[in-house]
């Protein structure tokens, strides 16, 4: 029987065993019941059919996570047993199911009887632990009391269903053995006294439900896992008879006897990071003091130890022991101050504006306390006579002392171009004076330009220059000199350097000036220039603009600074204005040298928003916002107008003056006719005494008729002077009135007493003439030849259709003389009677009868047309009756 | 066949001096020979040469065990003045006059014996008993002293320090001594009874005191035998 067929029939015997008891449960069972599967391999897993014939081999079937395994995987070992055998390749836990097809209604019944399952726990091997590594870290004084290892692991772990723990294992001589376990990688053991000088055997075992695995052992003695406390008590102690040294003591973290401790040194300037390591070979075994050389004068130092067994590959080093700095007693300086000179034009015509600075010597060795300067001007050289040395005090701090990168003025003095000077200075500290440091300024015009093709470029957080120089034998050295604002530095550079790095604290977004001057024989030469950044920015703030003059109608100009050279942060490239007037926004951009523009096409009378933005490669930034607005007339329209409009008035006037000087007849006749004055007419001479001639009615019968021209003052003086003969005439007037037929008497019904009228009664005048004008008569041919005699029945009337007015025609004397003629034809009665005007006021009560009311008048007026065809209708009538009263009234008049 | 020496040949020093500057000389000596009288002449020297670098290897391990139990020995001794100081300081008045007094239970700390091995077998004897004292020292001061006291932990440590010396020399006597029996029987010590608490003062210093002059002799004696039995070891053989 095989070793594999024993676990079934144990497996069977006891499901029948538990068969006869009567607590079936299932009629499968697999085996193994709970297995632990290395991840990777194949497992078998048998089901065996217990206690039924319901079922055979042939009809079970596996099922793995729902999934019915493939047939071919499975293997019949007899009617009641079937395996399957699967690769597991998943870390992830699996059931494993046992089934039986239901061929029977007794296993669709029981369904829970016929199948099986096993949960598969699935761990990879635990893996070697490999690099163990061990420390024990000084606690106290004498105290090394835990062992702390570490080591790595490789592989796979399955965390979830078989973790793999860590034993550290560690044992010496007098079989004492210390475990710990834990699941991480390391592990501390604590060992009550540190077994120094014994021999320590340590080893970790990874073990899980597959096994365990052992690592290297460490069998060590046990100062090979020591890690000792820093020395203590570390005393640094200056030596003023040797300024360059420093004597270094301490106290070691344990006694020899546990074993020998060799020291690492190292010190640097403080501040620095710069360690400087003294060589092993420099250092003794077990020794507590050192003694430091070759440090710099008047420096501080820092200085840390530490220690480490001294035995080959036995323990670990220690911390470095806290720094511990002290100070090197001063010396004389042993280099020369850096001189240097700021050159300017003066305000002086030919001269120049020498600032001579300086900065300590680079082993200043102690605080500079003064300089001592001598300046060599052509004039001394020519008197040949020894210049006295300035002694120029330093008043420095100990903070101040300790950057020798600090520039000092020396002084400032004016040369004229056409000379030159030499100067010299000497540093001088506590202990002592300096090598001489001199620099020449020769004649302007004997500056050598030698520097050129100067370059510049930022790399890896630095300024890098480049230069070339024209000759070269008799360049002593090159000074590097970069200017920002008021901040000045300079670096001195060997006289084969064509290419150097600003060793200064360069910024971002700083512009810097920066030259490169040959220095020939001691003599300063003429730089070559530019200017760089280090890294450009955006502008911190754009330009401020604003009107340079009050705006246009239609243009405006802006004005703005450029921008601040600390806010610049790069290289404008480009200004862009922009403007609006309300939503639509304009821009218009322009070179960076440009600091005003014409904005033109504006709006007038419109408001207007603008600001400038800048702009560098790495950005722009907007300026402030001033808004302005046009004109709404140009500067001189208004005069212009205003100058226009009274030259036109002007003109005007002129014309009009011109006009009425020239046609003052004319406008006198339109607006102040001539009206004949009635009291000048000859007819106040005409008496009925006179004969009545039966004269032939001349052509024109009213020629005679005198117009009164004369104005109301006229009118009054003659009503005046006349006034006492009118009165005595009084009744023979108003006789002669009513008897020349004026009120009825168309020969005297003159419309131009109807106008003269119109000066005491304008309305009534006015109606008058009106009625003069359109009423006039035109006989069209009756006064042709007319006789006095002519029988009324030849006279013809008409009506005129002339709407022009009768002081018109009467520029025309014959067309006057015809109208007179025919109004002297025309009823007047009817219609208005006006010889009352003249009365006094005597005749008033007569002149009112006779001056109607002004509807009355109107209306007779009106009715004037009813009274003309009366008259057309019945001349012969209206004549005969006139004649009848007065009978040389057509003919009597006297000529005038 | 000398260019074939010259490629086939290769050897590395061996572990001293002598031998470094014998073998860099070799493949040139060799070199000049027919090959058989080469193989024959090496294996020659490797016969030679065999008894001589197994003996150095052994006594560099005695030098070495030697060493290690005498630099252990060096510390419990320093660490015994040091407890002693504490001992006495933490005896309360009169505690300088408590060394002064002798007690039979505590074994003198001379050592006995005229070979080494003998000496050393008394050395573990005396370790053996003296790791006795010290535990009822420690007993006796449990008693008396704070738990967190100084002088208690120094006790232990000088208690362990004396079992691990004990089984250092217990190897160097197996390695140096292998034909001598296993392990030096002794009688087992001799403690003295009930005390009071003056009595266990007096005997803790006493002991302490003892402990410390036995390691200095302990350590005059490695010394000795570290020149007398490593340097000599083919004659133990």
């Amino acid at each position: 029987m095989s070793a594999g067929r024993l676990p079934l029939l144990m497996l069977a015997f006891l499901a029948s065993a538990s068969s006869t008891s009567g607590e079936i449960t299932s009629h499968l069972v697999i085996t193994p019941q709970s297995p632990v599967i290395q991840i990777g391999t194949n497992f078998t897993a048998t089901c065996v059919i217990t206690d039924t014939a319901e079922t055979t081999a042939d009809d079970l079937y596996w099922n793995l996570s729902q999934i019915i395994i493939p047939k071919n995987q499975y293997t019949k070992i007899n009617e009641s047993a079937l395996s399957v055998t699967i690769l597991v390749n998943s870390e992830k836990p699996e059931w494993l199911y046992c089934r039986s097809r239901e061929k029977s209604p007794y296993i669709s019944v029981n369904k829970g009887k016929f199948i099986h399952g096993i949960l598969l726990t699935k761990v990879y091997p635990p893996d070697k632990p490999t690099n163990l590594t061990c420390i024990a870290t000084q606690v106290k004084a004498f105290i090394f009391s835990n062992l702390k290892c570490f080591w790595e692991t490789a592989g796979y772990h399955t965390k979830e269903m078989s973790p793999t723990t860590y034993t550290l294992h560690v044992e010496h001589m007098i079989d004492q053995v210390y475990n710990v376990s834990t699941k991480g990688n390391s592990a501390q053991v604590s060992m009550g006294v540190f077994p120094f000088h014994l021999l320590l055997d340590v080893w970790v075992v990874a073990h899980n439900h597959l096994g365990s695995k052992e690592s290297e052992h460490l069998k060590k003695d046990a100062d090979w896992f020591v890690k000792t406390n820093p020395p203590s008590g570390v005393k640094v102690l200056p030596d003023e008879t040797l300024p360059t040294s420093l004597l270094i003591n301490w106290t070691p973290p344990i006694v020899k006897d546990y074993f020998i401790l060799k020291y690492h040194i190292r010190y640097c300037l403080n501040g620095s990071d710069n360690w400087i390591n003294v060589p092993d070979v420099d250092i003794a075994e077990d020794i507590q003091s050192f003694r430091l050389q070759n440090l710099q004068p008047d420096a501080v130092y820092a200085i840390q130890i530490r220690c480490k067994n001294t035995k080959k590959d036995h323990g670990y080093w220690s911390d470095w022991s806290p720094r511990v700095t002290k100070e090197t007693p001063e010396d004389r300086p042993t280099s020369k101050p850096d001189l240097w000179t700021i050159i300017a034009d003066s305000e002086h015509k030919n001269e120049r504006e020498v600032t001579l600075i300086c900065r300590d010597p680079v082993f200043s060795n102690g605080r500079i306390t003064s300089f001592n300067l001598e300046i060599q001007t052509q004039k001394e050289n020519i008197r040949n006579g020894s210049m006295a040395w300035d002694y120029i005090s330093v008043n420095r701090s100990v903070a101040d002392s300790s950057q020798s990168q600090m520039v000092t003025i020396l002084k400032k003095i004016s040369l004229p171009y056409q000379s030159y000077m030499m100067v010299h200075v000497t540093a001088i500290n506590s202990v002592g004076t300096s090598p001489q440091a001199s620099l020449g300024i020769p004649v302007k015009t004997h500056e050598r330009n030698l520097v050129e093709n100067l370059k510049v470029w930022p790399q890896e957080g630095q300024l890098f220059l480049k230069w070339n120089v024209t000759n070269n034998t008799s360049v002593t050295e090159f000074i590097v000199e970069w200017v920002s604002g008021i901040d000045i530095d300079w670096q001195r550079e060997k006289r084969n350097t064509r290419q150097a790095a600003l060793k200064g604290n360069i910024e971002k977004f700083i512009c810097y000036k920066i030259s490169v001057y040959p220095i020939y024989n001691g003599w300063k030469g003429k730089p070559a220039t530019i200017e760089a950044f280090l890294e450009e920015g955006a502008p911190l703030e754009g330009p401020s603009v604003r009107l340079n003059v009050k705006p246009g109608r239609n243009e405006a100009e802006l004005v703005w600074n450029g921008i601040p050279l600390h806010k610049r942060q790069g290289f404008i490239t480009n200004y862009t204005i922009f403007y609006s007037s309300g939503n639509e926004i304009r821009e218009i951009t322009v070179p960076a040298n440009i600091t005003s523009y014409v904005l033109t096409s504006l709006t007038g009378n419109t408001k207007y928003d603008t600001w400038i933005r800048a702009s560098t490669i790495r950005g722009s930034a907007n300026g402030t916002n001033h808004s302005f607005t046009t004109l709404k007339y140009a500067p001189g329209e208004i005069e212009m107008i205003v100058v226009g409009v009274s030259l036109s008035f002007l003109f005007v006037v002129l014309m009009t003056m011109l006009l009425c000087i020239y046609k003052r007849d004319m406008i006198k006749k339109n607006f102040w006719p001539w009206i004949p004055n009635p009291g000048e007419s000859t007819i106040v001479n005409w008496s009925p005494d006179y004969p009545l001639k039966p004269e032939t009615p001349k052509e024109n019968c009213l020629s005679d008729i005198s117009v009164l021209d004369m104005d109301v003052n006229d009118d009054k003086s003659v009503l005046e002077e006349d006034k006492t003969i009118l009165a005595l005439k009084k009744d023979k007037y108003l006789s002669e009135e009513h008897s020349s037929g004026i009120g009825g008497s168309s020969c005297m019904s003159s419309p131009r007493q109807s106008v003269s009228d119109s000066d005491e009664g304008g309305e009534i005048a006015d109606t008058t003439a009106s009625t003069v004008q359109y009423s006039s008569v035109v006989a069209s041919s009756g006064y042709k030849g007319q006789t006095p005699c002519v029988p009324p029945q030849q006279v013809i009337f008409s009506r005129s259709e002339s709407t022009q007015p009768l002081l018109d025609s009467e520029e025309n004397p014959d067309i006057v003389q015809e109208g007179s003629r025919q109004s002297q034809l025309f009823p007047q009665s009817p219609c208005f009677t006006h010889t009352a005007w003249n009365q006094d006021g005597a005749s008033s009560s007569k002149f009112n009868q006779l001056e109607m009311e002004p509807q009355e008048a109107l209306l007779s007026l009106d009715l004037c047309p009813l009274a003309e065809d009366s008259v057309l209708t019945t001349p012969a009538d209206r004549q005969s009756a006139p004649l009848s009263s007065y009978m040389p009234q057509l003919c009597g008049y006297r000529s005038q | 066949m000398k260019g074939e020496c010259d490629m086939g040949m290769t050897f590395r020093p061996s572990e001293t001096s002598s031998l470094l500057r014998t073998w860099a000389l070799l493949p040139h000596f060799l070199c000049q020979l027919p090959v058989q009288t080469s193989l024959a002449l090496l294996l020659l020297l490797l016969i030679l040469l065999r008894s001589p670098t197994a003996s150095s290897s052994r006594d560099q391990q005695c030098a070495s065990s030697v060493q290690r139990t005498l630099k252990l020995t060096r510390l419990i001794h320093t660490e015994s003045v040091d407890l002693i100081k504490t001992y006495r300081a933490s005896q309360g008045d009169m505690s300088h006059l408590f060394c002064k007094v002798s007690i039979p239970d505590v074994p003198e700390p001379n050592i006995s014996g005229l070979e080494p091995s003998e000496r050393t077998e008394s050395i573990l004897r005396h370790l053996r008993v003296f790791s006795s004292h010290l535990r009822r020292v420690y007993e006796q001061q449990t008693d008396l002293q704070r738990p967190d006291s100084g002088l208690l932990v120094q006790l232990d440590t000088v208690g362990e320090r004396n079992r691990g010396l004990e089984a250092l020399l217990r190897n160097f006597y197996r390695d140096v001594f292998p034909n001598l029996q296993d392990w030096p029987a002794g009688a087992p010590a001799s403690l003295p009874p009930a005390q009071n608490t003056f009595q266990q003062k007096v005997y803790g210093c006493v002991v302490l005191k003892t402990y410390k002059d036995f390691l200095l002799n302990v350590c005059r004696e490695l010394r000795s035998m570290r020149s007398r039995v490593c340097r000599g070891r083919r004659n133990f053989l």
